[in-house]
């Protein structure tokens, strides 16, 4: 997605202090949105980081990271690690190919109508995600009843919808819907020219795969599995719907640590565990941004 | 990619469509189908109860207003701030735009409840105890979606082309913006709309942590007192919610064929 600006750096090199001046001139119409991400997001977040390293008594300390890293909690960041991992490898695929199809082949009305959808559906959760899964996929759910009667019994297997993989599972209803979301405009992106460009070219349909599609649509790709990554990584409504504190998962433990139901001897603990996950999904983009890199210099 | 006339499906945007709708249709077919029974009359028997249950409590109607209040408030932000923000980055602001991708990418690595811890201990208590403010974390919450939405269909556009056109012919500024670039970014700005409004209306962790009461809070506490009537508030919800921005989306394409027609 990020370009590089190659052709502005070296007029910048000729004249610095116009460049500066010109930055800061750009920079006026955009204040608006800045202030607002200030304010709503980095200003909370940076708090949260200084007070992760504080006792009850405002002193510095990495206390609050040692309890965070240990027991429990590092069972919990590895469930909430995996769970984020499975299910984006879940979701990935069937939504980029359903995008692919949809941004092909469909006419404009079905795209209106698959956007108004995947809109709603990756916005999904909760509660009423909850309730339709149980209604429908529960042990007296109409569709398992339903499945039954044509000969597939899920509950045969030991399976219930209120496991780890049951949650893989709900996570699924709004996961591949916002894989679909963003992986359409890079589907949007491949222009008819270079399949008939390829195809003039004598390129069979699996050689302009591997060469020209696969490529340009992989840094895209990748992207949205993080995305997905992070977005499982980190959902809390769902999982709080569904599970009830029988799997232990990251993003619970902070609502209850904020929520005052538990009581721990460090105050700023839960602080502490938020950072933890800002910094695994930190880290997740760091392949990103590698692929990103490498991307920039062939697209040049 | 102005479709001519009626063109038949290829059999595999048949088959993704018929697996969408499966995909999508079995769990809320299912959940439509428990959200009709009414056991107070007899095992088999259907009927609206449970959606007159959810419709009859009183606080149904408070609380949808208000959500499609805040809904409404974050759209507006997204028209009135981001909206101008994309379009000038586009025409002017080049040098901003990898800051502006890697701030608009920031609120997906920041889980939304170490956001809520944040705000909860960092905020000001006018900003906290002011119901609006929850518009602005939607808004916040969704560039991720609407910057890059509104970005990827801003610059497929000539929009330094055409609004020096426009300005060569005698435009002035505002008819520059009004009647040249605001109809091309239409799409585009749908699209992000579309985003904002969706992520107001289910928006659940931010919201229950910081303590407000909105549609979908209000659904979790109700829904423990009559699980028929909640997997109808659940299918409504979801319903509702496509309903509404599938109208929003058909209006806006009827609005443009029959700018196109005119001309």
């Amino acid at each position: 997605m990020a370009k590089p600006l190659s052709n502005t750096v070296d007029k910048g090199a000729a004249n610095r202090g116009a460049l500066v001046s010109d930055f800061t001139r750009q920079l006026v119409p955009i204040l608006p949105l800045l202030v607002l991400i200030v304010v709503f997001l980095i200003w909370p977040i940076v708090n949260v980081a200084i007070m992760a390293f504080e006792d009850n008594y405002g002193n510095f300390t990495f206390d609050n990271f040692v309890v965070a890293s240990q027991g429990v909690y590092a069972q919990a960041f590895g469930n909430s690690i995996s769970l984020g991992i499975y299910s984006a490898l879940l979701a990935s695929i069937p939504g980029a190919v359903f995008a692919y199809i949809i941004e092909s082949r469909g006419s404009e009305f079905l795209k209106r109508i698959i956007n108004s959808a995947t809109s709603v559906l990756a916005n999904s959760g909760g509660v009423p995600l909850a309730f339709m899964f149980i209604a429908a996929f529960g042990a007296e759910g109409s569709a398992t009843v339903l499945l039954k009667a044509i000969g597939l019994d899920i509950y045969a297997g030991g399976f219930t919808l209120f496991s780890y993989w049951g949650l893989v599972l709900v996570y699924c209803f709004f996961q591949i819907p916002i894989m679909v979301l963003v992986f359409s405009p890079a589907v949007q992106a491949l222009r008819r020219e270079w399949t008939e460009a390829a195809r003039s070219l004598g390129a069979s349909k699996w050689q302009y795969w591997r060469h020209v599609g696969f490529p340009l649509l992989f840094p895209s790709f990748s992207a949205s599995f993080l995305l997905l990554f992070a977005s499982a990584f980190s959902a809390y409504a769902t999982a709080r719907a569904m599970t009830v504190g029988t799997i232990a998962l990251v993003p619970l433990m902070i609502g209850t640590l904020i929520d005052g139901n538990v009581i721990v001897d460090q105050f700023n603990l839960g602080k502490a565990l938020a950072i933890g996950m800002v910094l695994v999904t930190a880290l997740a983009m760091v392949p990103y941004l590698l692929i990103q890199r490498r991307v920039a210099r062939w697209q040049k | 990619m102005k479709r001519l006339g009626f063109k038949l499906p290829s059999a595999g945007l048949f088959i993704a469509v018929l697996l969408a709708g499966v995909f999508v249709l079995l769990p809320l077919g299912s959940a439509s189908e428990y959200s009709f029974r009414t056991p107070a009359l007899g095992p088999g028997t259907y009927g609206w109860d449970n959606y007159a249950w959810f419709v009859s409590q009183p606080d149904f109607g408070t609380f949808i207003t208000l959500s499609l209040l805040l809904a409404a408030v974050a759209a507006g932000i997204t028209l009135l701030v981001l909206v101008p923000t994309v379009v000038w980055l586009n025409l002017r602001g080049q040098k901003l735009r990898p800051l502006m991708e890697f701030l608009t990418l920031l609120p997906l690595v920041i889980p939304v409840v170490a956001l809520a811890i944040g705000a909860q201990t960092s905020l000001p208590v006018e900003l906290q105890s002011n119901q609006y403010s929850l518009s602005f974390f939607y808004f916040v919450l969704a560039l991720p979606y609407t910057y890059r939405t509104l970005d990827i269909g801003i610059r497929a556009i000539p929009l330094k082309t055409l609004s020096e056109a426009a300005r060569s012919l005698g435009a002035s500024q505002i008819k520059v913006i009004a009647l040249v670039l605001a109809p091309v970014v239409r799409g585009a700005v749908i699209a992000s709309v579309f985003l904002t409004i969706a992520l107001s209306l289910g928006e659940f962790t931010l919201t229950s942590l910081l303590h407000w009461q909105t549609f979908t809070t209000w659904v979790t506490v109700i829904s423990q007192s009559n699980i028929l009537g909640a997997i109808a508030l659940s299918v409504f919800t979801i319903v509702a919610a496509f309903a509404l921005l599938l109208v929003v989306g058909l209006v806006s394409i009827r609005t443009k064929r029959r700018q196109v027609t005119e001309e």
